[in-house]
């Protein structure tokens, strides 16, 4: 039997053992995540250049200026208009399909999952650059199309609006596979017999999935409902960045591609880290609101 | 048993959306083989004259070689460092008893909510005091910062049945050896299918060479993309195409010879808990 200075110097060993084991992750999310996100923050208070030795302390003015910035307007008009359509065709779309692939399908449903994945392995830059041909007002299949049916397309990244959605499609070719290979995997939590005792009274397939399997995937669909907002803003940055520049005035532009305007075109550091920090303030409440839905979903799903 | 009428019109929902997403894949690799005129003036499917000369001209007009062994350095040591590490900490998280265990845990998953504009400047002028501005080794080590590694092999390690480790600890088996002998040979597949993805992620990432790297000799093969594009898509169609193909081979190279491990992993990222 182990006596009591034992039993405390094995303690002592395992929770240094476990400190060590943990270290290297450890160190590596300090120096690249929680650091910068304190230094950031810091930044947000200061009027600097990144260069100059001198940063003028200026309070709240960076949050002041953007908050009053007309140009701030635009940009989240945009990041809205992005979300709405992520949210469509990233969360709405493969959720409704996902349920259409479990239970209104028997026989060969299951090539389409590894079929449809197969884009979400596709670099953003390359997506960027497909779409920016296929999209090709003069060349490219789609005003092929167009031309066909009798429309002319417009120059789609110079057209407000049109050219949010082409960008946002990038994003969807991105994660559209990915989504919906989680939410047909949230399917699971659904009884079989439930959707099967409500076939035969006839119930009409979207009362199926709004009655029966939303309430019962719900941890899962705001899981992915909420990536889609979070990963999707940052997804739109890099055809953004390789197409547009955020341009025409600013009509691509969102929180995230303006706060790396900020910093590396303009080199206005104070106005760029305040932008951030408003931004993951954004993001974790929708970090919030995941731990409330989440665990609700997960008393539903027990 | 055949395939029931009503099923059809979902088979042909589920069609189309396959040939939307394939599509983009055939146009760049056929768009690859053509010539700059034919570019222009067709969008069929099949080249009219097939020619390799928008391959030859990718080997003339950018250094591809170094551009290809820049991005696969940066991709390798990602994937090792990131592995080891995840591995080490998942192990922690799982089997050692430590006051915060919990809380230092999602700490480090909550960090998938932190934009990366919070991050890049401060990384930014971290790396330029170390000399890591337009290096290979800048563009790799913010990408270290990622838990979703952790929060995987977590997963799969709670999976582990726990009479094993309890064996193991009666016989007094180091933490070492059990991670070792019984733990990294049972979960064997799971590392390798989260290595590749974390490969193909490193592969693929854009933000932080966009960052980092200025001259053309450190580019990645991201960077050697965004190249071929002008406000209105350049003028050498076919050699965008050609370098947008060879870029996505490799991560559709390992896609299609080990799907089934890949797709089972992802599938797991989205389980919470």
């Amino acid at each position: 039997m182990k006596s009591a200075d034992d039993q405390s110097a094995y303690r002592r060993r395992e929770r240094r053992l476990a400190f060590l084991f943990v270290l290297p992750s450890l160190a590596v999310f300090i120096l690249f995540m929680f650091y910068p996100l304190l230094y950031t923050l810091y930044l947000s208070f200061f009027k600097w250049n990144m260069v100059s030795p001198k940063m003028k302390f200026v309070a709240l003015d960076n949050y002041v200026n953007l908050l009053t910035d007309p140009v701030t307007v635009t940009i989240a008009e945009n990041t809205l208009l992005y979300i709405v359509i992520l949210v469509l065709f990233n969360f709405l779309l493969p959720y409704v399909l996902a349920f259409v692939n479990t239970f209104l399908m028997k026989k060969g449903k299951y090539i389409y999952k590894t079929l449809l994945f197969s884009s979400s392995l596709i670099a953003l830059v390359v997506g960027a650059i497909l779409f920016q041909w296929i999209f090709n007002p003069v060349s490219g299949p789609v005003g092929a199309i167009a031309d066909a049916v009798g429309v002319a397309l417009p120059a789609w990244s110079k057209t407000p609006g049109l050219v949010i959605l082409v960008i946002s499609l990038v994003a969807v070719y991105k994660a559209f596979g990915y989504n919906f290979l989680i939410l047909l995997s949230g399917m699971n939590s659904v009884p079989e017999e439930l959707i099967e005792a409500a076939k035969l009274e006839k119930a009409p397939n979207s009362n199926i999935f709004t009655k029966i399997v939303v309430p019962l995937t719900s941890s899962t669909a705001v899981y992915i409902l909420i990536m889609t907002i979070v990963q999707g803003l940052q997804y739109v940055f890099t055809p953004i960045k390789v197409l547009t520049q955020g341009g025409p005035n600013d009509a691509s532009s969102n929180i995230i591609y303006q706060g790396y305007d900020y910093a590396f075109t303009f080199y206005e550091t104070g106005m760029s880290a305040a932008l951030a920090i408003i931004t993951m303030l954004i993001f974790l409440v929708l970090l919030y609101l995941e731990f409330r839905f989440v665990e609700k979903g997960v008393y539903y799903e027990n | 048993m055949k395939i029931n009428s009503s099923e059809i019109k979902w088979h042909l929902l589920f069609i189309i959306l396959v040939l939307l997403l394939i599509y983009p894949l055939l146009f760049s690799l056929s768009t690859s083989f053509k010539t700059m005129s034919e570019a222009f003036q067709s969008s069929s499917l099949i080249p009219a004259d097939p020619t390799f000369s928008a391959y030859d001209r990718v080997f003339t007009t950018i250094n591809f070689v170094q551009i290809l062994s820049n991005t696969f350095i940066i991709a390798a040591l990602v994937t090792i460092f990131k592995l080891v590490t995840s591995v080490f900490a998942a192990y922690a998280f799982v089997f050692f008893h430590f006051k915060g265990k919990t809380a230092l845990y999602f700490l480090l998953i909550s960090t998938i909510f932190i934009p990366f504009t919070v991050t890049m400047i401060p990384n930014y002028i971290t790396l330029s005091k170390v000399g890591f501005v337009d290096s290979i080794y800048g563009v790799a080590l913010p990408q270290l910062a990622d838990a979703t590694g952790i929060f995987l092999l977590r997963q799969y390690m709670k999976g582990i049945p726990m009479s094993l480790m309890e064996v193991a600890e009666l016989e007094r088996a180091s933490h070492l050896t059990r991670l070792r002998t019984i733990v990294v040979p049972l979960i064997r597949p799971a590392i390798l299918s989260i290595g590749i993805i974390f490969f193909i992620n490193s592969w693929n990432e854009y933000v932080w060479p966009a960052i980092m790297i200025k001259s053309e000799v450190n580019y990645t093969l991201s960077l050697a993309l965004q190249m071929f594009v002008s406000s209105e898509g350049g003028t050498d169609v076919p050699v965008a195409m050609a370098v947008a193909t060879l870029t996505m081979l490799l991560p559709l190279g390992l896609y299609a010879v080990c799907q089934k491990f890949i797709i089972g992993t992802f599938a797991q990222s989205g389980i919470k808990g």
